[in-house]
């Protein structure tokens, strides 16, 4: 390779400094200019369209099934009596919003896979930083480092919100001719599709937020989303399991878990001896904020 | 300018440097030498703030690096030719570190030719070889035009068309008034590069002082004589504080008389000389004498009482 003899260090035009601005573009350059961080959009675009379309399909056969036999699939499976439904559609329904199985919810029904997805990209988005050293490189351009977080974090924030919105709004337009074969009629005037489609970025947004989080406190791709994984989900099933233990306690811990409180604040009305979808969202923003100032903290503070 | 007072990093019970201070001044390109270990790379690492001292503290250009409201016109730093993302290009990576502080994409392009990347820019950093690492940490250093450069073993791995340029580099920038502050454990680099030298062992600053001073400290210097009247020439030369050997046939290395009074003497007695060569202290030979008391992480001597015994300790890379 050949270098130039004479170093032309002429100035690069006019002067100017460190600008939050600044950060926030190298940022989104960064963010853009990696092939993995594509192929997982890609991904977790594709996982959230596909499984709510699978999810529409599932629950128009179910809402069908509860319609023909007049009460709920689980205490009577594949019982289809002949003749006419026993209840009316919108009874149906009625009905299986009332088990959890929230209709207007289909949009989004595919974010927890998209969720583990994003969720892993935000822990790869500054732990293989510090993998390849280039966290060095980051934080000389930004010796303050925190501009540098919040760069990153609004990077994730923004792009995690826009990327479920579109995938829940595509996943809606797919579903309406899948539900309409089963007689249901999807449109955003239903109560609670039009708020899942705004919110389910919400909870994507804040689990990259606390991915980012923990890869910044771990500093290891793989160690960041182990405990990712086992705060988002894994928690959630232990939590069940410890619901069989006898006693009240245990059996409402569950809705305190960042998935669950999550989810609920995905949902409308009330649920009897359940969290409120306000308070939900509150606890699961706590769980964020329990992440992400422990690491911006460790990230001023330690060495790079 | 870079300024450092009392300037320590301890990692737990291990001192890595154990409070310098020193001055490093524009104008002049500043040589920072000493064995692997000794802690060069962790003062470099502080004067950026990516490690934080443990006491002391150290300014550039007058201010905590941190505190600058413009650190990559400040101080451009190559610490870590291996700072970078393994996938991405380095085009995509000047871009990013460029975006920070608004520094236009036709820098990011004339630091490209500048250190003749181009052909690779846009290819994947991770596939680099270590020279081609070692001139995208460069190009990256000079993307602010920096007042202040700081750079650590700029030279590892690079082909000698890369080294010259660099050294040329370097005195380039010191001439125009900038501050320019290189490391290396290579002596013969040093020589050639640098005009002031800072030598640091085990944390602690063993020489600060312009090369030419820190050449002419160790010993006094030498003279090589040829003549094929050795045993007369000794006679005529001794006396005290001279020192005569004579290392190989017809040859004599004296030291304590300097080149024009021998001369002066042979003449006087109608001696023969057909050599007069003053021997330089080489910067090899000072350095040594001023380490040997600091260097971390000795060779074994590979001797026969030695060879079975295990490995011989490899030197600890930084």
């Amino acid at each position: 390779m050949s270098t130039t003899t004479i170093p032309a260090s002429r100035a690069a035009g006019k002067r100017t400094g460190l600008s939050f601005a600044g950060v926030l573009r190298s940022e989104w350059i960064k963010f853009r200019s990696l092939r993995s961080t594509q192929m997982l959009l890609g991904f977790s675009f594709l996982a959230v369209v596909g499984v709510g379309a699978m999810a529409a399909w599932l629950r128009g056969t179910i809402v069908d099934a509860i319609m023909q036999s007049g009460s709920t699939v689980a205490t009577r499976p594949g019982a289809i009596p002949s003749g006419a439904p026993k209840l009316t559609i919108e009874q149906a329904i009625a009905s299986a919003n009332a088990q959890g199985l929230n209709i207007y919810g289909t949009p989004i029904a595919g974010i927890q896979l998209g969720v583990l997805i994003l969720g892993a990209l935000a822990v790869l988005l500054i732990s293989s930083e510090f993998g390849t050293g280039m966290i060095r490189s980051t934080m000389t351009a930004v010796p303050k480092r925190l501009p540098a977080f919040f760069a990153k974090a609004i990077v994730l924030v923004v792009v995690s919100y826009i990327l479920t919105l579109v995938a829940a709004f595509i996943t809606f337009l797919i579903s309406i001719p899948i539900m309409s074969h089963y007689g249901i009629t999807m449109s955003l005037g239903m109560d609670g599709v039009l708020y899942s489609i705004f919110m389910g970025g919400v909870y994507v947004a804040g689990v990259a937020l606390a991915g980012l989080s923990l890869g910044t406190l771990i500093r290891s791709s793989a160690g960041g989303i182990i405990v990712l994984v086992a705060l988002f989900f894994l928690l959630e099933i232990g939590t069940q399991l410890l619901g069989l233990v006898p006693g009240d306690f245990w059996k409402y811990v569950g809705q305190y878990t960042p998935s669950v409180a999550g989810g609920r604040m995905l949902e409308i009305g009330d649920k009897a001896a359940f969290i409120t979808p306000f308070a939900g969202g509150m606890i699961f923003l706590g769980w964020i904020l329990l992440l992400t100032i422990p690491a911006a903290i460790s990230l001023k503070t330690r060495d790079v | 300018m870079i300024e450092a007072v009392n300037l320590a990093k301890h990692y737990g019970a291990k001192t890595a440097v154990g409070g310098v201070t020193f001055t490093v001044r524009p104008g002049i390109v500043t040589g920072f030498l000493g064995p692997n270990g000794a802690g060069k790379s962790t003062t470099m690492r502080m004067i950026v703030g990516l490690d934080k001292p443990s006491a002391g503290s150290v300014t550039v250009n007058g201010k905590h690096y941190a505190d600058h409201h413009d650190p990559l016109h400040q101080v451009g730093a190559l610490l870590d030719a291996k700072a970078v993302h393994t996938s991405r290009s380095a085009y995509n990576h000047l871009l990013a570190m460029a975006a920070t502080h608004n520094i236009p994409t036709s820098r990011v392009n004339e630091v490209i030719d500048m250190t003749g990347l181009a052909a690779v820019a846009k290819k994947k950093a991770g596939g680099f070889s270590l020279g081609m690492g070692q001139r995208l940490g460069i190009a990256s250093a000079l993307l602010g035009d920096p007042q202040t450069l700081i750079l650590d073993e700029p030279v590892n791995g690079l082909d000698p068309e890369g080294v010259l340029w660099v050294r040329n580099l370097a005195k380039h920038l010191a001439g125009q008034g900038k501050t320019v502050f290189l490391s290396s454990h290579l002596m013969s680099e040093m020589a050639q590069t640098a005009d002031h030298l800072i030598v640091i062992g085990r944390g602690k600053i063993i020489a600060d002082a312009p090369i030419a001073t820190i050449l002419a400290g160790g010993q006094q210097v030498k003279t090589r004589i040829r003549t094929s009247e050795v045993t007369r020439l000794s006679a005529l030369l001794a006396g005290s504080g001279v020192t005569i050997e004579c290392p190989e046939n017809e040859t004599l290395e004296v030291t304590g008389l300097d080149s024009r009074q021998i001369a002066a003497r042979a003449l006087e007695n109608q001696v023969l000389v057909y050599e007069l060569t003053p021997l330089s202290n080489s910067l090899e030979e000072a350095y040594f004498d001023l380490t040997k008391d600091a260097v971390e992480y000795h060779s074994q001597e590979f001797t026969e009482d030695s060879a079975d015994a295990s490995v011989p300790a490899a030197t600890k890379g930084q």
